[in-house]
């Protein structure tokens, strides 16, 4: 390896925020080695915030694709994937004289009978 | 395709309010434009940490010393961020992190006029914490809807540290704006001192051609008088309400223009010292810089050594 490296390289910076999120992207910065790297993260980005964990990614391994909506396009209606594709749920419930459940409901209604347990054991 | 297919093109996105990536193609001028805002940018907030740096070991209480100090780290923080906006728009054209830390102390490039001067008292500090950041933060707030979608980013993240600035230099005016006789005088000479390079801090009155180039590609949307004139809404009552003179006897709120009349400062005089870093701190600042800079090459070129070492291996 005879060129000599005059400047340091550009990593890419993902903050995980707590155990429970995925790392995100946050910006850049430009260090000697992965280690320096790790410590001027924690200065550029994490000052004030708290987090639980830090990658930095040097640049030239990111695979990404371009910036062209024809890529995230599809060609067929996807409303078959979400929720918002099937509303009519309700209505066919009301004529079996019962509600329609949310995800959101039964995950609340699950959490705070565990609690209520935890409680009792206690 | 043609160039000025993809000229047409990418004005088209600008027009359409889309954001630009550092990856897409872009006309010369337009990154020719940002580099030099940015980099202008990124040198003053680090510039702009030597004025209130100089008050770290004389701050008046503990707490502030901490506080002007986690200040001063957040503008280099800042400057960092900036930098790495600025180098990979001009990484097509060779340049790098050292050349564009390097073009401070060797003149080529100009950081914001408020930095060059000098800050004598604690009020000094200050003020330059409540109006220079407030002047800078108009500044900002304005930017964040620019078309260059990396400097968007960077942005929201400067602007949501700089309200902690914000509050920090309304703290130090408004404890001696409250103190004694002594202290409310030294508030009043500080305002004298920095109210006109508040006024030129946004630049000149009318559109140059330069920031004509920047309003069509949405850099920027707003123009240097708009800006001047929001920040006089903004901090002329605030001033006034706490019992200080502006040092201005023509200043007055013009109510059927619905604008703020303002005696111009000095464009001439606040020129040269931009231009030709004249002002009563530029040159002690600049050699800091370099010092600082030159200083430790070796401790950089250690480091890449180090690496190489092991990566050999």
């Amino acid at each position: 390896m005879e060129e000599k490296q005059t400047e340091y390289s550009i990593f890419e910076v993902f903050i995980q925020r707590t155990q429970a999120e995925h790392h995100v992207h946050v910006g850049s910065l430009v260090a000697p080695s992965p280690d320096v790297a790790i410590q001027t993260a924690r200065e550029n980005f994490l000052r004030r915030e708290k987090a639980v964990n830090i990658w930095v990614v040097p640049r030239d391994q990111i695979t990404a694709t371009p910036y062209e909506p024809d890529f995230f396009t599809r060609e067929m209606d996807r409303k078959y994937r979400e929720v918002a594709g099937y509303t009519e749920n309700g209505r066919l419930w009301r004529m079996f004289k019962e509600k329609a459940i949310t995800l959101e409901e039964i995950v609340a209604y699950v959490e705070g009978r565990k609690a209520r347990e935890r409680k009792k054991q206690a | 395709m043609t160039e000025d297919v993809r000229y047409a093109r990418f004005m088209e996105r600008i027009e359409r309010g889309e954001k630009i990536e550092a990856t897409d193609w872009m006309p010369d001028e337009y990154r020719h434009l940002l580099i030099k805002l940015i980099h202008m940018h990124a040198v003053s907030e680090i510039m702009g940490a030597y004025p209130e740096k100089e008050w770290v070991p004389k701050a008046p209480t503990l707490r502030r010393k901490l506080a002007i100090m986690a200040k001063v780290q957040d503008e280099m923080g800042h400057g960092q961020l900036l930098l790495r906006v600025a180098e990979d728009l001009a990484a097509p054209l060779g340049k790098t992190r050292e050349d564009l830390v390097e073009d401070v102390y060797k003149s080529r490039v100009k950081f914001h006029n408020v930095f060059h001067m000098e800050a004598k008292t604690w009020a000094d500090a200050g003020v330059i914490g409540w109006l220079v950041d407030g002047a800078a933060i108009i500044n900002q707030a304005a930017l964040l809807e620019t078309s260059y979608a990396p400097y968007a980013r960077v942005l929201k993240r400067i602007c949501a540290e700089e309200s902690f600035h914000m509050q920090h230099g309304e703290n130090i005016i408004l404890a001696l704006a409250m103190g004694t006789e002594e202290q409310k005088q030294m508030l009043q000479d500080a305002l004298n001192y920095w109210w006109e390079s508040l006024l030129f801090f946004f630049g000149p009155k009318e559109v140059t051609p330069a920031a004509e180039r920047m309003l069509h590609y949405r850099i920027r949307t707003k123009t240097n008088e708009e800006l001047r004139q929001k920040f006089l809404d903004k901090y002329v009552p605030r001033i006034w309400s706490i019992g200080l003179t502006i040092p201005d006897p023509h200043l007055r709120y013009d109510e059927e223009k619905k604008e703020w009349v303002y005696t111009e400062p000095d464009w001439e005089k606040f020129g040269r010292i931009v231009r030709y870093n004249e002002g009563p701190k530029s040159k002690e600042r600049m050699e800091l810089r370099r010092t600082a800079h030159e200083g430790q090459r070796w401790v950089r070129e250690a480091m890449i050594r180090s690496r190489m070492a092991t990566a050999a291996v």
